[in-house]
Parts: C-alpha cells; structure tokens; sequence
C-alpha cells in the first residue's frame, strides 16, 4: 500500500467508495494505492502472466468506478470482494472461460472476518493466513492450492492427483473445516 | 446435501472454494437463490476463503497500472472534482505549498545571516590587513637577518670601535660596516640621554660632510643597537656618536660622545 495521502489513509473504503460514487478520482486512486498490491499478488499466483495480470488489475478498479453506486459497504468488504473477483476472473483466463459480466456485486457478497483498511490489519493477517496454511497436511495443502490457485473442482483434483474423489473431498473438507477454525476474529494462528 | 439447507457447514466453504461440480453445485445454488440464511453463511464463507490470497509472495502492481487506469477514468466520466494526479506530483505540489509558507521567515533569517557574514567578513579582512602588516614585518626582519650575515661574512667588511671623549657620559660602541653594500651595524654602551636629547650616529666620510645613520636615546636599557643603511660605495673615515636634541639634526651640532676611526 503505497502513495496514500495522510487524509485518504484515514479514510475508511466507505468514505472512499462514497467518494467515488459522487466522481471523485483521487478517492479511486487511494483504493487503488490501498489494495492493488494484494490484488496483483494473487492475480500473478494464479496467472503468472504480468501483461494479463496488470489487464484484470485495471479492468477490476475500472468496474469499481462505473459501478461504485451498486456496492453496500453495510452488506460487506470492500478488499474481500475485490480479492473474490480478482481471483474469479484469474481462474476463468486461466481456464479460458468467458469472463465473468463485470456486474458481480450483488452476486459476490463477501464478508472478510477482519478489516484489512490499514496496511497494518493486511500485515497480521497475512502472517495468520500464511501460518494456517502451513499447519495443515501437506495432502491437505495441496489439495486446497490445487482448487483455490488452479480452480480445479473436487473431481478435477482428483483426476490431477490420481487420488479416489472421495479422498479428496475428505482432505478437502477436513482442510476448511481447519481454516474456518484458524480465521474466526477471535482465534490464534 | 439436498435442495434444503446444506446439511454441514463447511459446504459454504467448499462452495466458496469452488470444488463442487456437477449435481452438487446446482443444488447448492438452487437453494441458495432463495435462502437468504444461507447467502449470508455463503458471504462469510467467501471472505475466509478470499483470504487465502493473502498467502501469496507480495508483488507490487505493475508501475503503469495506475496510470492507465486514471487515463482511462478521465477519458470516460464527467468530474466533480479535481483531476487525479501521480502522487508524485501531489507529493511535489505539497512541498513546494509548504515553502512558499516558509519563504518570509527564511528569507529573514537569510538577510540577517547575510548581514552577520558581511560584519565578520569585515572582521576578517582587517585581521587579514593585521596579519599582512606582521607578515611583511617578519619579512623585513628575515631580509635584515640575511643582509646582516652577508655583512659579518664578507670579506670587505670593517669592525670599528668607538671609544668615549673626555668629559663625556661613559660609554663603548663597535660599529660594522661594509662600504660596497651600504649597511652598517652599530651596537653600544651608553647612559639614557636627557628627555630633550637623543644620540645621533655618523658616518664620517673620505671626504664630504658626515652621513647621519640613526638617532637613539636608550631610557630604560643602556644597550643600543642600529641597523642603517647607506648610500653604498661610501667610504667611511671614522664614526662618531654626537649628543643632539631630541629626534637629532641634519649635521652634527652638540658634543661627540664616542668616536671610532676607520684603519
């Protein structure tokens, strides 16, 4: 999170998305600023394509602007449905997909357990993620990539990994099930 | 899981995840168009999910991302406020506010620093003048050392003692001369002279009438010492110490003190 002025730091998303919906560029610029290095990490996981990855980076804060008036910053994250669509639109390049209508907001509803407005909240939690990850089964793990970085579904994975279905739906299971644990608010890493 | 409520509750997660195909995700969705419990169990599960993102190595957006975006947003909608610009602009916009708000105290503070410079500078020229004034001193005291030596090693070069005349203050003098380069030394013995009276010393020529070279009056210390030149090729008859008034005179005039002849 890089150039935000002093007074755009301290503004919250909904101020910003207000911001936005009243025309407002700098207000675009300071999201971007805020959450565009989160977005172009995953995006170039998925993709490991730098031109596509800076096209659906710009596509995505694009859409943010023409459709600022749309998002309900009562009914959820602002950052989790930026990383939703980031990821949806990855996964359907990578898998030459038509892409997604770019009206995803009523159909991507994304409540995040933290608040990720400071670089400081996006730093913890990455740190939480990161070590959740690493405690899970390697099995389990490489289940959860495989679906999440690949957008393989439950028999994909299984054809990938030659593993029975029902194996893979049980690691895959038993894998959110552990998440879900790990990154309610209140848990520890 | 059925056309009802998903039966476990990671099903939301798994959903989110994307795994379900087939059978099982058009149940899911069949469910969920209608069920707002099960939307809002479905949002929290995609914000934990979008999460794992979060897992990834951080990579900076590329630099001209921004650019292009802003462009682009500028191209396509009406504004209602300022264009955006780079921060880096913004940043410089900023500073150069923050010195115009600065610039009267500074350029305040720079005249009296111009001012403060100026008085010593004059400081420091006349300390410079002072330091010249000694320099060319030492010089003149060097040369004088140099002509001196020259003077005691050259082979032309006479010594001649002046002795005291009868009835006169007691007193003894050497005088060091050198015709060729014009320089004499004279070293003495005398009382202090009155307060209106000064010893003079000359040179008594060949022919012609004598050549002052010095006038002293030793008040606190009795020892005198001259160093005087004169017009060179002079040859010298003798030496001779007169007692004058104060500051002497352009010829001898009062009573000879000592007296030297040149063998």
């Amino acid at each position: 999170m890089t150039g935000e002025t002093g007074t755009e730091l301290r503004a919250s998303d909904a101020t910003l998305i207000a911001r936005i919906v009243e025309r407002d560029e700098s207000a675009l610029a300071a999201l971007y600023d805020r959450y565009a290095g989160m977005l172009s990490s995953v995006l170039n996981r998925i993709l490991r394509d730098a031109q596509a990855t800076e096209e659906i980076l710009q596509d995505i804060f694009y859409q943010l602007w023409r459709t600022a008036a749309r998002f309900d910053p009562a009914r959820g994250s602002l950052p989790g449905w930026l990383l939703v669509i980031a990821r949806n639109r990855a996964i359907s390049r990578l898998r030459r997909h038509n892409p997604a209508s770019g009206e995803e907001f009523l159909e991507n509803t994304v409540v995040l357990p933290t608040n990720l407005e400071s670089n400081i909240a996006q730093q913890q939690l990455i740190g939480k993620v990161k070590s959740a990850l690493d405690n899970l089964p390697i099995e389990q793990r490489a289940a959860i990539e495989l679906a999440y970085f690949e957008g393989l579904t439950h028999s994909e994975i299984a054809a990938r990994t030659g593993d029975p279905l029902g194996t893979v739906k049980t690691r895959l299971r038993s894998a959110v099930e552990t998440l879900k644990r790990n990154f309610q608010p209140s848990s520890k890493p | 899981m059925t056309s009802g409520h998903p039966t476990r509750p990671e099903d939301f997660d798994l959903y989110a995840l994307g795994v379900f195909d087939g059978d099982e995700k058009a149940a899911f969705e069949a469910h969920l168009a209608s069920c707002a419990s099960c939307q809002a169990q479905l949002a929290e599960a995609n914000g934990r999910m979008a999460l794992l993102a979060l897992s990834v190595p951080a990579m900076p957006p590329a630099p001209g991302v921004k650019e292009r975006l802003m462009r682009q947003v500028a191209a396509t909608s009406p504004r209602t406020s300022g264009p955006w610009v780079p921060a880096e602009v913004e940043r410089a916009e900023g500073v150069f506010a923050r010195w115009w708000g600065l610039l009267l105290p500074v350029a305040s503070a720079f005249a009296l620093a111009t001012l403060l410079l100026w008085l010593h500078n004059d400081q420091l020229e006349r300390r410079i003048a002072e330091l010249h004034g000694t320099v060319n001193e030492q010089q003149g005291k060097l040369s004088q050392a140099r002509d001196l030596a020259d003077l005691m090693s050259a082979r032309d070069t006479v010594v001649v003692s002046l002795a005291m005349q009868k009835n006169q203050p007691e007193g003894t003098a050497r005088v060091i001369y050198n015709s060729r380069r014009g320089l004499l030394v004279y070293n003495g013995h005398l009382p202090p002279a009155a307060a209106d009276k000064s010893y003079q010393l000359w040179l008594v020529p060949a022919s012609g009438a004598p050549i002052s070279a010095g006038v002293f009056n030793p008040v606190t210390d009795d020892t005198n010492s001259i160093v005087a030149k004169v017009p060179p090729g002079t040859a010298a008859k003798a030496f001779a110490v007169t007692l004058e008034p104060a500051g002497g005179k352009p010829a001898p005039t009062g009573p000879m003190i000592l007296v030297g002849p040149v063998s």
